[in-house]
């Protein structure tokens, strides 16, 4: 805890806040296989989501 | 999806990593790689959202359709949020903005310059210096 956190505004994964961690299903498009992909997986690398409305939309 | 996919490679070449995510299936995001010219060329994984628990996560959630907004972050790789852009519901990224940021982030931590508006990799960023102020 730093000083900041005791302003007490809520969360909103914004700019130098810590991602928040997760586990899904994913479909992997180049081994074809369902598979589980956790955020934590990826320590080390940078990493860009691209959240998306809906398959068959644009991104 | 096609536009990130083009540039793929070029964020791999910077240690980056690609992750879609939407609130459909896994099934969906099968089909969607299968039958859609442009998702075709997808080589990166597509994630399935389907509690809505990572999209509540990253306070992206559009509550009205169920569905996410199109929003984009660049995770460091100790795990901390350095850009969060979310685009209007109309509207399609440019995703050589994103690459050009991630560019920039990259390029301020190596050298330790400010990294100015329209920066693009080639251009020197702006060295700080206390003698300069007010002078640029």
């Amino acid at each position: 805890m730093n000083s900041k956190d005791n302003i007490n505004l809520p969360f909103c994964a914004q700019t130098t806040d810590w991602a928040p961690t997760f586990s899904a299903e994913a479909y992997d498009p180049v081994q074809k296989k369902i598979r589980k992909i956790g955020l934590e997986d990826y320590r080390g690398k940078w990493v860009i989501l691209f959240f998306y409305p809906s398959d068959f939309t644009f991104v | 999806m096609a536009a990130v996919a083009a540039i793929h490679e070029q964020f791999k070449y910077i240690n980056a990593e690609i992750l879609g995510i939407s609130t459909d299936s896994v099934y969906s995001h099968k089909v969607f790689t299968e039958v859609s010219p442009s998702a075709a060329k997808v080589t990166f994984p597509l994630l399935s959202d389907r509690t809505h628990e990572i999209s509540k996560a990253y306070r992206v959630l559009n509550p009205n359709a169920g569905a996410t907004f199109r929003a984009t972050l660049i995770i460091d790789p100790e795990g901390m949020i350095v850009t969060k852009l979310v685009n209007p519901i109309e509207v399609g990224r440019n995703v050589y903005e994103i690459l050009r940021l991630l560019q920039g982030i990259q390029y301020g931590r190596q050298t330790g310059q400010g990294v100015p508006a329209n920066w693009v990799p080639g251009q020197s960023g702006i060295i700080r210096d206390p003698k300069m102020i007010g002078l640029i």
